[in-house]
């Protein structure tokens, strides 16, 4: 008996740990026909709530399930703006003060218990209307506030009568707003302060502006963060938080049809194959929270994962000198993707530090002092552009004759003199600097010593303070990090959003972490916030950029260049910079990734 | 005169052995045990050494670990015996400072354990009552909790703390973190050991003179349950390496000089490109002390325990 009841529980024990080892936790794949889109994210999600997401993370998953009034060609470059919840462009007043925008018909939010019966209604002006409100209400402490600050007539004033409310659930929403107006179900007209050209690529084609259903937030409370309603192709099915997500078809979408025309070149790429037919392809999207590149690269070699990109280490295993894709990983039918980033980073100053602030030698000396192409060829496989400005290559705005003004140069015998002079400043020897690090890993770390290194080399003692990524943004937000390692990916095909982070109005807690200040870059960002894209805004752009590196808040390092690779079976992978929906246009040969698995 | 006394003054009596001497005599019959003490101690005097030479600013080898010796991940060869790593700076002498690290952090974790642990098991062994019961409880619920998780949360709470004007960080936090979550198996062991001495004869003598507990404790059950406390010590410093390699692995330990587990989470990443000797080099450190350790501390208890002797 004895024996017998311990043969039940080892084999009991076996089956539950055979059980634990079978889940992957990649989803279990039954139908071999399901299409399933199979990614990585290499950090945890905070927020599914597009008010309250400003990361990449975050709005790669919502992007899925939210949709905005614009969107961005998914074939056509130079990038250009499409309806996607709109019906069409906006008519714009000769003023350029007010938009008047149509909503399409018969678009529905996914079927919720948040809504009577559970059965979805239809999306309206209204809802965008209250998404606008929520990122207003200071009770949401919304990061993307600034970008509507003094920009739409009353809604300043609706945030202001937030601040009087004692309770978040005392704010009334149905407070009318004299900016934002629905004249009916299908009709949203925005009245601004002053022209503000950016408003439909920063504002309504940013997931900031996604319409969420009322009903849902005040259903599911402050838990709206994990329970995301939308009107986009897919639906949240599962989220075991820092492990797994899966999203399902929306049946309540509309269908939305993959675009006929591109670029030259598309077509032979395979790019247009699916042209007008109806969207989304892929049943599930599944996306494994993998914090380390490398467990995420052999998943990828294995055929687990659809994507990936190349870790630093793997670099000569996956690309030859030439460029190319080494015959391993060309035999396994895999294809590689290269394309800019409209992206910068740099080692920042905080010009309100006693000691860095006033002694722009040591600044300088700082920016000569730091090798760029060495940490570039040491971190980064040698495939990243030297920053040797702030705005990327990618911008038409970009300053093609940046490189020779030279404030990129690694000079450490000019970086010594100038330590000299930046101590004369300071009134004798100069006290250890502190440079705040985000992250503990070892990226981090050997970032880091390679700072250290070179700083020292010139004469200039330095401690890297290393922190998590919340300590880390605290610290920037409260102007105590003295120096710090940073960067900024714009969300535009414009160069406004590197240079909103030098204007003055946004200090810290802005997104002026720098706590820079000038007075000419101030008038000339003004300046600009009113104009249309054209040759003088590019010129003003560039003599920006110029003003800033003359006073060098930061030593610019790099901007970056995208290496993804993907298997055979994703179809319509065309790389694009300025979305985050694009799981839609993903279609999957499940026959080839079968074949794949069988091998 | 008897025949007795004729003997006693003729022949010397044979002279008695301490605990510690018949201990070290046994010990010192065990050549393997011996031959560990050595590697510890060369461990300890290159520790000791790199500590001094940092302090006197010594311009040797394992103190600038930070030079460039050669080029960006040169494989073991003459020139560099056991190659470099990204910024080609040699792994032997990283390996050489690691040790440096671990002993401190193992020797302050250790220090601070039986500071706490040590007093609070013979109070609450020697009191009992009201005093053991709220002693027991705070062990038990320290020791329920894993034990790796609590030093990770020990580690993340001190990290960048202040405390009276001195900023925990690096290892300090590490040994501090490791110290303050390890001391319940030697106050656990103290505690078993006082209540069994207690009502030996040697304390109830004690006590019909008067002396007072804090005598009692500290000047007579003490000094007889310190070969225990030296064999924990010798047992438990290398767990103490081993947590801060873990630490140090998980980004939580030294992180601005080189450690053994910085070296291993680098190498980790490394490995994937052939570069194997970082992993190679600092999986040897702390192998050969784990080995010599934990070998030198069963020895140790052999020979000490008079439970376990044997010859």
């Amino acid at each position: 008996m004895r024996i017998a009841i311990r043969s039940i529980v080892l084999l009991t024990t076996i089956f539950i740990l055979l059980a634990v080892i079978g889940c992957d936790g990649s989803g279990s794949e039954n139908d071999p026909d399901e299409m399933i889109l199979r990614q990585a994210l290499f950090n945890k999600i905070k927020s599914l709530d597009p008010v309250s997401m400003r990361d990449v993370y975050s709005a790669t998953v919502s992007g899925q399930i939210f949709e905005t009034l614009y969107q961005y060609h998914f074939l056509k470059r130079p990038y250009e703006l499409i309806p996607l919840l709109a019906e069409e462009m906006p008519q714009i007043s000769e003023d350029m003060l007010v938009y008047t925008i149509k909503i399409k018909k018969g678009v529905l939010f996914q079927d919720d218990k948040c809504f009577p019966l559970g059965k979805a209604r239809e999306l309206t002006s209204g809802d965008f209307v209250y998404g606008l409100k929520r990122v207003a209400d200071i009770k949401n402490l919304s990061e993307n506030w600034s970008v509507f600050d003094n920009k739409i007539v009353g809604l300043d004033e609706f945030r202001e009568y937030t601040k009087t409310c004692k309770k978040a659930e005392d704010v009334d929403y149905s407070r009318p707003i004299a900016g934002l107006q629905m004249p009916d179900d299908y009709t949203l007209v925005i009245r601004l302060k002053r022209p503000w050209p950016q408003l439909i690529g920063t504002a309504l084609a940013d997931m900031v502006t996604s319409p969420v259903a009322k009903e849902a937030v005040d259903y599911y409370g402050e838990d709206i963060i994990s329970h995301p309603v939308g009107t986009g192709p897919y639906m949240l099915k599962k989220w075991h938080r820092g492990s797994y997500i899966e999203l399902v078809r929306n049946p309540n979408f509309r269908g939305e049809l993959y675009p006929s025309e591109g670029e030259p070149g598309d077509a032979e790429a395979g790019y247009l194959d699916d042209a007008g037919k109806i969207m989304p392809f892929a049943d599930k999207v599944v996306w494994t929270i993998i914090e380390e590149y490398q467990p995420a690269w052999l998943l990828f070699l294995q055929g687990k994962l659809d994507t990936s990109v190349i870790p630093k280490d793997n670099f000569d295993e996956a690309i030859t000198g030439i460029g190319e894709l080494t015959p391993e990983l060309k035999q396994r039918n895999i294809h590689l993707k290269i394309f800019s980033d409209p992206s910068t980073f740099w080692l920042g100053f905080n010009m309100q530090d006693a000691v860095l602030g006033e002694n722009k030698p040591l600044r300088l000396a700082i920016s000569r002092a730091i090798d760029r192409k060495r940490f570039i060829d040491l971190f980064f496989n040698g495939r990243h552009p030297i920053a040797d400005g702030f705005i990327p290559p990618l911008m038409a705005s970009y300053n093609p004759k940046i490189k020779e003004k030279g404030y990129s140069r690694y000079d450490p015998n000019d970086a010594r003199k100038l330590v000299e002079e930046a101590e004369e400043i300071y009134g004798g020897k100069l006290p250890k600097l502190r440079i705040a690090m985000p992250g503990t890993d070892t990226f981090a770390r050997q970032f880091g010593q390679f700072l250290t290194r070179n700083l020292n080399d010139v004469g200039i003692d330095v401690e890297i303070d290393y922190m998590d990524w919340p300590t880390y943004q605290e610290k920037l937000n409260t102007s105590s990090a003295q120096m710090f390692a940073s960067g900024i990916v714009a969300s535009i095909p414009d160069a406004e959003d590197f240079m909103g982070i030098f204007y003055s109005k946004n200090k810290a807690p802005g997104s002026n972490k720098f706590n820079y200040y000038n007075a000419e870059f101030d008038k000339l960002y003004e300046e600009i916030a009113t104009m249309f894209d054209s040759p003088e805004r590019r010129e003003l752009y560039q003599k920006m950029e110029l003003v800033v590196l003359e006073d060098c808040p930061a030593a610019f390092l790099n901007h970056r260049i995208a290496y993804v690779l993907h298997h055979d079976w994703v179809k319509n992978y065309k790389p694009h910079v300025f979305q985050y929906g694009l799981s839609k246009y993903r279609r999957i040969d499940t026959a080839k990734r079968a074949e794949y698995k069988g091998r | 005169m008897s025949e007795q006394q004729i003997i006693s003054k003729t022949l010397p009596l044979p002279k008695g052995r301490s605990l510690w001497q018949d201990g070290l005599r046994r010990l010192g019959r065990r050549r393997f045990a011996m031959a560990c003490f050595v590697v510890i101690v060369l461990y300890f005097l290159l520790a000791g050494f790199i500590y001094l030479a940092e302090l006197f600013d010594w311009q040797v080898a394992p103190i600038r670990w930070s030079q460039e010796v050669g080029s960006q991940y040169e494989s073991p060869s003459g020139e560099n015996l056991f190659g470099t790593d990204i910024f080609g700076q040699s792994v032997l002498r990283k390996t050489l400072y690691g040790t440096k690290t671990s002993m401190t952090v193992a020797m302050f974790a250790s220090f601070i354990s039986i500071a706490i642990g040590v007093p609070l098991g013979a109070i609450a062994g020697y009191f009992r009552g009201f005093i053991d019961e709220v002693i027991v409880w705070l062990y038990s619920t320290l020791s329920s909790i894993p034990y790796i998780l609590l030093i990770l949360a020990f580690a993340v709470v001190l990290r960048d703390k202040t405390f009276f004007g001195y900023k925990l960080a690096g290892i300090t936090t590490v040994y501090l973190a490791i110290g303050l979550t390890s001391w319940v198996g030697i106050c656990r062991l103290i505690r078993g050991e006082v209540i069994k001495h207690k009502n030996r004869e040697y304390i109830l003598a004690a006590k019909s003179y008067g002396c007072s507990a804090k005598r009692i404790i500290f000047k007579h059950l003490l000094p007889n349950v310190f070969h225990l406390i030296i064999i924990d010590f010798s047992l438990r410093f290398v767990g103490f390496i081993h947590a801060e390699v873990i630490l140090s692995f998980l980004g939580l330990g030294e992180t601005t000089r080189p450690s053994w587990g910085a070296m291993i989470n680098d190498a980790r990443i490394e490995l994937a490109r052939g570069v194997w000797w970082q992993m190679a080099t600092a999986t040897f450190a702390i192998f050969f002390i784990s080995l010599a350790l934990n070998i030198f501390g069963d020895a140790l208890r052999d020979s000490l325990d008079p439970k376990l002797r044997t010859q």
